[in-house]
């Protein structure tokens, strides 16, 4: 992936992880499996859990540890109230954003 | 080492730990060295070379920083139990990886001094929160 998709996925890289929490609970490993799999192949899987770790710090998110076969146990991550409140507002800005640079990209101020 | 001791810490530990800094955060210091001194030997090698950067740029002690030596054990388990190629945690810039997972603890001592000194210098320039009147516009 090129540079300039790296520093965009910096700014929305949140928005992204709680929109696909908002479908189904998941498993760290599996956010990143999925984010490959739609193409953003650069991504590693530290920048994931680090998000993770903050939006869990944030509350945004419940967590339950699920015992794993191999390895220590496995969190899966869960969008509570505060996590779809803010997936709204992420949303919302979202929008005047992209709106934003439409205008721009139509010559209209 | 001593034993917990489940009542109020007696005066000579409290002397103590104003001296030698937290016991509780040693030992969670110490079973984070041995979580980590059990991975496969990539692992442990990448693990050093994060805690280094850590330990420079990084919260140096208290109890944020074990809970973020703690977060990285985690992780690191985690892909070693998977088999998660090096470069697949770490990325491609492994540098920015580290500043994304540092920017979530409290900053080190001497980031936050300079982030304060910054601040405030920035604030005394613009001529806001004391009485001297330095703004020329």
């Amino acid at each position: 992936m090129g540079r300039q998709i790296t520093e965009m996925l910096k700014g929305t890289l949140e928005g992204i992880v709680l929109a696909i929490l908002s479908g189904r609970s998941a498993y760290g490993y599996e956010i990143t499996a999925w984010l490959r799999d739609q193409g953003f192949s650069g991504i590693a899987e530290g920048t994931v859990y680090a998000l993770l770790v903050r939006i869990e710090q944030r509350g945004l998110v419940d967590v339950e540890k699920v015992p794993s076969g191999k390895g220590p146990p496995r969190k899966v991550y869960t969008l509570n109230a505060r996590g779809r409140d803010h997936l709204e507002e992420f949303w919302t800005t979202w929008s005047f954003l992209t709106g934003k640079l439409e205008q721009l990209r139509e010559g209209g101020n | 080492m001593a034993t917990e001791s489940p009542g109020p810490k007696s005066r000579y530990l409290q002397y103590l730990e104003i001296i030698t800094g937290s016991l509780e955060e040693k030992k969670r210091y110490r079973q984070y060295k041995a979580r980590i001194k059990r991975l496969p030997e990539n692992y442990r090698t990448a693990a050093e070379a994060l805690e280094r950067y850590l330990m420079h740029f990084g919260p140096a002690d208290g109890a944020g920083a074990m809970t973020m030596y703690e977060d990285l054990a985690d992780l690191l388990e985690q892909g070693a139990a998977d088999r998660t190629p090096i470069r697949d945690i770490f990325g491609h810039d492994p540098v920015e990886f580290v500043e994304a997972f540092m920017a979530n603890y409290p900053a080190g001592q001497y980031r936050a001094r300079e982030r304060d000194r910054f601040t405030s210098a920035v604030a005394r320039a613009a001529g806001e929160g004391n009485t001297r009147e330095d703004r020329t516009l």
